[in-house]
């Protein structure tokens, strides 16, 4: 009787788990309450000084990314015309949306991470996750109000990517705590610190999001192939909110679902999710730009401070 | 009579609940590890002293949760739970008889049982390379079933007593 109903996992068994999770969604809240509770506290106690500085601080981000937008403003007109001229093919705009995490422990032996949004707000299978400072993973279990993501550290995950400076395609592996990528020919040409960017294969993941950088290199036991660990941009472990994309998507209202943070946020996330992509295409046609962090919207203030000279 | 029977269904539930949501407090990661199945525990308690089949029924419905909020396989946890149910249902009346050491290795070997199920429902599944630390909760769960068990007779007798 259990056998049957574990083993039609796959699509017969997504109505059971749709009607089950509705009644799993108190036992969720139940667990973030307390956190809630915790963190409105904390909102309301925190002094006026903290808050004036806190809002003074984003102020100041939020100057430096709309800089930063009005020079990507140029990029990408500069980008399409140079598009037109090569009869290349546009790219396609990406619908994005907020999620928050769950803190909810996953006993499973899986990297999973609980999102709380699920099929009721139009997630699919599949789905690319970001968070700002790259990708996460993949919606990998979906329920009605809430899903699963497997992250990119996932040993069962594989992920079509592309290395931003020479272009070359191959796939990332998980491998527990980070990436590892255990196909490149030995004549390929990967150095430590290369920027990885997902390659669009496979149309599961958009092209060019951060992915990772090259930490160490090595070759293969059999020296077949060359092997090499990358360290993700996102820190996986401490995951708040993050981004899902719908490709060939043109923005549509999922922002607004985006809850009171977020509101501060989500154009500087519309943009970011968007700006890689505008990153490689302008890497790869002038050369001398090579870096996607200068797109990356919240970057760390030494981040930016390094990154500004390039532009002027 | 009846009263009794219901509250000590309600007793039943509200136990296996508190030990989901234990199950997904996030716990430090060290603690984690360590964090024995209390779901397994109480349904092997509950096995062993409701001692009907109907138990089984329940173990596999939380079974399912269980499988939703962790986003596994369906019908995972159900299995695995279904089966320690039966095991410890098999042979409850006697088991209530046997001294406390004796049932501590019989709640070990159940819950063996059970790590055993999951890891080859994973193995099948995704290639699951099973790991020594999946056998750490084993020994929690067995440092802790004496007090649960202590805990659980005596709220059960001073219901019956009110």
């Amino acid at each position: 009787m259990v056998l049957m109903i574990s083993d039609k996992n796959n699509q017969i068994a997504q109505p059971i788990r749709n009607v089950l999770s509705l009644a799993v969604v108190p036992l969720i809240k139940i667990i973030e309450w307390p956190q809630d509770i915790y963190q409105i506290t904390q909102l309301a106690m925190s002094r006026q000084a903290n808050l004036v500085q806190e809002n003074n601080l984003l102020k100041e981000q939020l100057l430096d990314a709309e800089l930063k937008v009005q020079q990507n403003v140029s990029l990408v007109a500069e980008n399409q015309r140079l598009r037109t001229m090569l009869s290349a093919t546009q790219n396609s705009p990406l619908a994005t949306s907020v999620a928050f995490v769950s803190n909810i422990s996953q006993t499973q032996n899986q990297q999973h991470v609980v999102i709380d949004q699920g099929r009721a707000d139009g997630l699919f299978v599949g789905q690319a996750v970001l968070n700002l400072a790259g990708v996460i993973g993949q919606v990998d279990v979906l329920s009605n109000n809430f899903a699963h993501v497997i992250l990119i550290t996932d040993t069962t995950h594989a992920i079509p990517i592309e290395i931003l400076r020479t272009g070359m395609r191959t796939i990332a592996y998980g491998n527990g705590e980070k990436i590892w990528l255990k196909e490149i020919p030995t004549s390929g040409d990967i150095r430590v610190g290369d920027v990885l960017v997902t390659s669009g294969f496979g149309n599961r993941f958009p092209r060019g999001l951060k992915l990772a950088e090259v930490e160490s290199l090595a070759v293969s036991p059999d020296r077949t192939f060359k092997t090499a660990l990358a360290t993700p941009f996102a820190e996986l472990d401490l995951l708040t909110e993050v981004f899902l994309i719908w490709p060939n998507q043109t923005k549509k209202s999922a922002t607004k679902r985006s809850e009171k943070v977020t509101t501060i946020d989500t154009p500087v996330t519309k943009d970011t999710s968007l700006n890689p992509e505008e990153t490689v295409n302008i890497s790869e046609e002038a050369g001398h730009l090579t870096n996607p962090e200068t797109q990356e919207k919240q970057d760390t203030d030494t981040e930016s401070n390094e990154q500004t000279p390039q532009y002027q | 009579m009846s009263k009794q029977h219901n509250q000590s269904n309600l007793l039943i539930h509200l136990s296996i609940l508190f030990a989901i949501l234990l199950t997904l407090f996030p716990w430090p990661e060290k603690i984690a590890l360590f964090q024995p199945h209390w779901v397994a525990l109480l349904i092997a308690y509950w096995s062993l002293y409701a001692a009907n089949t109907k138990v089984m029924f329940v173990a596999f419905a939380y079974g399912l949760i269980l499988d939703i909020l962790m986003g596994s396989l369906l019908g995972k946890h159900g299995m695995s739970l279904v089966a320690l149910s039966f095991l410890v249902n098999k042979s409850a009346k006697k088991l209530r008889m046997t001294s406390f050491w004796q049932l501590l290795m019989m709640v070990m070997v159940w819950l063996f049982n059970d790590i055993v199920i999951r890891a080859t429902i994973d193995w099948i599944s995704y290639r699951y390379q099973p790991q020594w630390q999946d056998l750490i909760p084993l020994f929690t769960a067995a440092f802790i079933w004496p007090w649960l068990k202590y805990l659980l007779d005596r709220i059960q007798t001073s219901m019956r007593n009110s």
